[in-house]
């Protein structure tokens, strides 16, 4: 059965993978180690054995039998964890036939967005090339979209990239979208056009009527599980309904994209009803929720900040400024490329964090951003995030700072192995460098 | 071209059933209003004078006149005498049926995604279906109906006239609609029989109007934006430009050169002496000022609810305004979570300022009534821009001469003097008070006395227009 | 009220920005000219122009001095290819529609404007879409936030026109609804041949009208009678075209058409100004160059659309190496607002100098546009379009903090963030003022009012 082939082999994956293998023993002499856990380790050490972090320290010493990089004049950092993204599920996204991410059907948290992620994408090697070393890829949908999968940007197969492939739920809380139209009354401009406007009473109404029926679909799991736990005789298996049990026990997140005020209103009053545990997801205007968000200890997750503010009159920094208002509010946040678009991508993760430094966001909490807090946020806390011991070496070796576009990262480590830094865009750059 | 004739009196009767709010003597006799305050227009307040009309005509205006002896004396103590009120953009007695022929084998409404904003009330009855291919460029002469006057169908039965009439308005410049040239627009009596005998001017100007909506894809022909619509028109003006030429020089030498084709598109728009252009937010009255100017066009603004920001470059560029009645509300039953710009908000909130300042820096201006038919709703928006700093006289100009001046018209209609046709309305009170009532209102020198309005609270008032839920 | 201010401003901007704008020193600064290398010292901005760069700059009477220690000046940053401020983009309806023009349609009240202003753009080449093999004119603009439509224009930029190559002009040739669908309303071209026909076809018929004007000419000067060719606004612009009166931007991406738009204007005899986007312009680098033609692309777009496949972000890098003159681009009102931190991308892949860099958004741009003598370097005599940032302005922990075009201030920071309590406050009290009778609901729907 399919949750069974997903959650059980994870920790036995693990092991078994960590066979001894040369290259995923090695040592970091001589950098500045930012372990994202605490002060920075100038001329520190990283021991590396097996692909885990064993020692950290400015005076490690370094036994014979492993490899040592100099890492003088370099920086070490965590990889980058992309908290949102949808990579692996879409490779051009103007043609349909290379896009996974969208099922038929409002209520989907059957599907795993891992089963189809495509190892193989072009877009996994070009967002590595810039310090990536995990994302959370996620399926959209009408409103339940799937399930959201934590895995490593390497390997040679899904199984082998997948970290957590259940890593919560995606949920796309019903909206009102209210056009930016307004009456103006003229010969040209922006009125008009589009469709007929439905009126505010109409769309109310509709969104009640989805709210309503999302706790239904809540209420059903809840009387599916009681049958299940009851061993009812007629009882019968429910791929839909099985896969909200752990949701509904609170051991599984759901991801819930809200991103106006009122939407994130809404997803916190149904996260209380249901008592749920919830992240809000490209929550745009957290900023205006902030003590909501933190009195209910909800993280949050923000789409590119690289953003134009939703109405006219908003500060022309406001999502630049986001990130800052939330670390003061003591809210845990991330970030995320989401759908991205050509510029969003989640390559430029590092600039986006970048961005929110130049707006008040202290540096390490930017780094944090998308290291650390995105693997405590996805519950993987102990696996990655940090520099320290005990966690999987998924590192990067800089040569400057890599929230600095100008700087290059020299060598990235995902469970202890060097990975390929080259991609195809840069094959295609060395190739017609060099035409006659 | 009027007639008189004897069954007058049973006229009312015959017409019962549609005119139940007035009381209709079409008696165009002789008739002296005795007493009154006489708001001219184009002189003095008379404060206590008397207004002779007979057939039709003002014959006499002033302090001291004796009525005639034929006259049947209306004793108009505590009343005022006003001209009557012309409606200066209008669809009223219009039966505003765009040319299926123009409007759908030249690309239905211009290929705009939009509705006609100009005339928001209209429905503009577009063929669901047009078989027809798309425009493919000028030369199709896309939503183009310049050739069609509104004088040629005018209907006298539209309820439009009775309502509006009985509110005081005596004329309407009436357009054709629905097409980017929709035609050329007639100043009408609002009373009569016959179409024909409504028509003061049958051909004063082409209407233009432009679809709303940034365009794109195209789909339905050119042209499909903003940007096509006034290339559109500049070339047209340019292409009238040439037919002229082409012509006169045809004219000269039709041995050995090339007949230039017959193009009604154009003869319409050579017979228009002026063009409306939509002007609403200070961006779109810059845009058309240099338009005109750039197409020497004779030229009328409409629309200017943003004018409080351009008054002084309208001056400067001697363009006439017709102000719109219907300001710019918030769209009723919208989401309450929609933050408007502050630009919206300030262009809703100093819309009724325009007239005002439109007065101080001396532009030629002309309410209208966009779509609205209601003269209270009509009353009400002029009192706002009175409140908001139009002065009193400037107000009643704008419903009066000035629309007649912008028009050429003023030689017949517009103020209270001997020889004008004897349009007139009598008021118990300021005409834009709230109070008011019309008491009689005079077409052509007919009679016209408004039944009492329904008891407040009825239809119309203005606690029934709020929007909001 | 800050608008009233602009409103102000708007005359002044008009007629001329900087008659009363006072002298305005930067000093202790740090001065990155793009032209001639980094200056450690102050500049001065008046009437209108840099008036003085150097160590030591004397404050004239009157000037405003602003201390620029810690800080870095840089010219104002060129967008070659946007399309805020309009009001159409594209007039999609026929495959060429040079008939129309961006300049009818500049709304000078798009917050755009104001948005760019704030990340350093002073000027941008506003551009008709692509949805036309031959699409609509184009018009230089400076981001004089608060002018009118018409003071926007950069005066006396040679005036453009859009043309674009591949899967976007050919999309309206293609069926909806998917393949095997019944085409209706097709409108071609439906591919890269046809756009190639298209644009030849239009120059055939701009030659034709060229010619009959030049035969009216002929007739009149003999005295024969004759009916002047009507005036064709759709093909005047191509006229313009062919007698190098009107530049060609023109969008593409992959390699083969590109080459394309090349041999048809060298066979019709115009030039290609820019081509924009350009994605594949790394493959034929060479070609682009022979030309003369001047390449404008993204730092790092890709995989949107199939022609975008083989974009990469090595591309402006290439592209300079070559020899082509390059810029970046944003074609977004979003990503203008970074054309900065675009530019540092550079220096990650390929590895161009920070002056290369920060050349694609300034000098080089200035350069495709030809209002270089204006534009593009800190030099004295040039406009005084001048950002001052906070920091390295490559740096993605630095921003614009002070913006000034002809010399006057259009984008202060501080000012910016102390007007919002003003600004927030006046909105509330027209949206309460506006609203009608009876409270509005609260923003969370659940428990709110339900009606």
């Amino acid at each position: 059965m399919r949750i069974l082939k997903f959650a059980l082999p994870l920790a036995l994956a693990a092991v078994l993978s960590a066979a001894p293998a040369a290259d995923d023993t090695f040592a970091v002499k001589g950098a500045t180690i930012h372990t994202m856990s605490g002060a920075a380790i100038e001329g520190g050490t990283v021991l590396v054995r097996n692909g885990k972090i064993t020692g950290v320290g400015k005076n490690l010493a370094v036994p014979k039998d492993v490899k040592v990089i100099d890492g003088k004049g370099l920086q070490v950092y965590p990889g980058m964890i992309d908290a949102a993204t949808e990579i692996g599920l879409v490779e051009v996204n103007s043609i349909r036939e290379t896009s996974d991410t969208t099922e038929i059907g409002k209520y989907n948290p059957q599907l795993v967005a891992l089963t189809a992620v495509n190892p193989s994408s072009e877009h996994i090697p070009v967002t590595r090339y810039n310090g990536i070393t995990s994302v959370v890829s996620m399926p959209l949908g009408q409103v339940i979209g799937g399930q959201v999968s934590l895995m490593h940007l390497d390997g040679w197969t899904t199984d082998e990239m997948g970290v957590k492939p259940r890593a919560g739920l995606a949920l796309k809380f019903p909206s009102i979208q209210s056009g930016g139209r307004f009456q103006m009354d003229s010969g040209g401009g922006d009125a008009g056009g589009g469709a007929a406007r439905t009126s505010f009473a109409d769309q109310k109404r509709n969104l009640d009527k989805e709210i309503a029926e999302l706790n239904q679909f809540f209420e059903s799991a809840h009387r599916y599980k009681q049958a299940k736990e009851a061993k009812l005789p007629d009882f019968k298996p429910d791929l839909k309904l099985e896969a909200m049990i752990p949701v509904i026990d609170g051991k599984e997140p759901i991801m819930v994209t809200a991103t106006k005020e009122r939407e994130i209103r809404d997803a916190i009053a149904f996260a209380d009803k249901q008592k749920v545990k919830i992240i809000l997801c490209d929550a745009t205007e957290a900023y205006k929720v902030t003590k909501e968000i933190k009195e209910h200890n909800i993280p949050v997750i923000l789409g590119p900040m690289l953003s134009l503010p939703l109405n006219e009159d908003e500060a022309y920094d406001i999502s630049f400024t986001t990130p800052a208002v939330l670390q003061k509010a003591g809210i845990l946040f991330s970030l995320g490329s989401l759908s991205g678009g050509a510029n969003l991508a989640s390559r430029n993760l590092p600039f986006q964090a970048g961005q929110a430094v130049a707006f008040g966001l202290s540096h390490e909490d930017a780094m944090k951003a998308v290291t650390k807090n995105a693997a405590e946020i996805w519950g993987v806390g102990d696996l990655m995030g940090t520099v320290e011991e005990g966690k999987w070496a998924d590192l990067m070796i800089t040569d400057g700072d890599p929230l600095d576009a100008r700087s290059q990262i020299r060598m990235l480590f995902i469970k202890g192995k060097p990975v390929d830094l080259s991609n195809k865009q840069k094959d295609l750059y060395e190739k017609y460098l060099g035409r006659p | 071209m009027k007639q008189k004739f004897a069954g007058i009196l049973l006229i009312p009767l015959a017409l019962a059933p549609l005119a139940t709010t007035s009381l209709q003597a079409q008696d165009r006799g002789t008739y002296a209003l005795k007493d009154a305050r006489v708001v001219r227009v184009s002189g003095p307040v008379i404060e206590h004078g008397t207004v002779v009309v007979r057939d039709g005509l003002i014959e006499a205006v002033g302090a001291n006149i004796t009525p005639p002896a034929d006259a049947w004396v209306i004793d108009c103590k505590g009343l005022t005498v006003y001209p009557g009120l012309i409606d200066s953009l209008s669809t009223w007695g219009n039966t505003n049926t765009p040319p299926a022929a123009a409007a759908a084998a030249a690309g239905g409404r211009g290929g705009g995604r939009g509705a006609v904003v100009a005339t928001p009330v209209v429905a503009t009855p577009t063929p669901a279906v047009s078989t027809a291919p798309p425009s493919r460029g000028p030369e199709d002469r896309p939503s183009t109906a310049s050739w069609l006057k509104a004088a040629d169908q005018i209907f006298p039965t539209d309820r439009a006239i009775e309502t509006a009439r009985n509110g005081g308005f005596t004329s309407a410049v009436t357009f054709p609609t629905g097409n980017i040239f929709a035609g050329q627009g007639s100043v009408i009596d609002l009373a009569g029989d016959r179409a024909g005998d409504m028509v003061l001017a049958d051909a004063i100007g082409q209407y233009i109007t432009i679809p709303s909506g940034r365009g794109g894809g195209g789909g339905r022909g050119y042209p499909g934006s903003l940007m096509g619509v006034i290339a559109y028109i500049r070339q047209i003006y340019m292409d009238a430009e040439h037919y002229k030429l082409a012509k006169s020089i045809y004219e000269k030498h039709p041995d050995g050169l090339q007949r230039p084709a017959y193009d009604r598109a154009l003869e319409g728009v050579i017979a228009s002496p002026r063009v409306l252009l939509p002007a609403t937010r200070d961006v779109e009255i810059l845009r058309m000022i240099a338009f005109a100017k750039e197409m020497k066009l004779n030229a009328i603004l409409y629309g200017g609810h943003e004018a409080w920001r351009s008054a002084d470059a309208i001056k400067k560029a001697g363009l006439p305004v017709l102000l719109s009645l219907k300001y710019p509300e918030r769209v009723a039953d919208s989401d309450p979570a929609l933050e408007e710009p502050l630009r919206v908000l300030e262009l809703r909130d100093k819309a009724p300022t325009a007239a005002a300042a439109l007065e101080k820096a001396g532009v030629k201006f002309a309410f209208y009534s966009d779509g609205q038919s209601t003269p209270r709703d009509l009353m009400a928006a002029v009192k706002k821009a009175v409140d908001a700093g139009l002065t009193p006289d400037g107000a009643i100009k704008a419903l009066t001469l000035n629309a007649a001046e912008i028009y050429g018209v003023s030689n017949r209609v517009g103020s209270i003097d001997k020889g004008k046709i004897a349009n007139l309305v009598v008021s118990d009170g300021d005409i834009f008070g709230v109070r008011t009532r019309v008491k009689y209102v005079f077409v052509d020198g007919g009679k016209y006395e408004p039944l009492p309005e329904e008891p407040a609270g009825g239809r119309g008032g203005r606690a029934g227009r709020s929007g909001g839920f | 009220m800050k608008r009233s201010v602009f409103i102000a401003l708007l005359l002044a901007s008009a007629l001329s920005a900087f008659a009363a704008d006072v002298p305005v020193l930067i000093q202790n600064a740090t001065i990155l000219t793009i032209t001639n290398g980094t200056v450690k010292g102050s500049i001065l901005l008046r009437n209108g122009k840099i008036a003085a760069i150097g160590d030591k700059v004397l404050a004239p009477p009157g000037a405003k001095v602003i201390d620029g220690a810690g800080k870095f000046v840089m010219p104002g940053i060129i967008d070659c290819h946007s399309h805020i401020m309009a009001e159409a983009i594209n007039e999609g309806s026929v495959s060429v529609s040079s008939m129309v023009g961006i300049e009818d349609v500049l709304n000078p009240e798009d917050i755009a404007i104001y948005r760019a202003l704030a990340g350093g753009v002073t000027t941008a080449n506003i551009l008709h879409g692509s949805a036309n093999s031959i699409g609509g004119k184009t018009v230089v603009t400076k981001m004089r936030w608060g002018a009118t439509a018409e003071a926007m224009k950069f005066e006396g930029a040679m005036p453009g026109i859009k043309f674009a190559l591949g899967e976007n002009p050919k999309r309206a040739g293609s069926s909806q609804g998917g393949f095997g669908a019944v085409p209706t309303n097709l409108r071609y071209p439906a591919t890269r041949m046809g756009v190639e026909d298209v644009i030849r076809e239009a120059f055939n018929d701009a030659k034709a009208y060229k010619a009959s004007l030049a035969a009216y000419q002929a007739k009149l000067a003999k005295g024969e009678p004759a009916i002047p060719p009507a005036r064709d606004l759709k093909l005047e612009a191509l006229v313009e075209v062919l007698d190098g009166k009107r530049f060609v931007h023109a969008h593409c991406y992959r390699q083969d058409e590109i080459l394309m738009l090349i041999h048809v204007a060298d066979d019709y005899g115009f030039k290609i100004r820019t081509f924009q986007h350009v994605l594949e312009g790394y493959k034929v680098a060479k070609e682009i160059q022979a030309h003369g033609a001047g390449a404008s692309t993204f730092s790092d777009w890709w995989a949107y659309k199939m022609e975008a496949q083989d974009a990469i972000p090595y591309n402006a890098a290439i592209l300079v190496k070559k020899g082509v003159l390059t810029s970046l681009n944003s074609d977004d009102a979003e990503l203008m607002r970074h054309l900065d931190k675009e530019a540092a991308k550079t220096v990650k892949y390929g590895g161009l100098t920070e002056t290369e860099a920060l050349s694609l958004v300034t000098i080089n741009p200035a350069k495709q546009l030809a209002i270089d003598k204006r534009v593009g370097s800190l030099e004295v005599g040039k406009d005084a379009d001048v950002l001052l940032y906070d920091g390295h302005p490559l740096s993605n922990f630095s921003k614009v903090e002070k913006v000034w075009i002809d010399g006057h201030q259009y984008f202060d920071r501080d000012e910016d963030e102390a007007g919002r309590p003003k600004k927030a406050i006046e909105k509330k009290a027209l949206t309460e003022k506006a609203a009608p009778a009876g409270g509005r609901g609260g923003q969370g729907s659940t428990g709110g009012p339900n009606q």
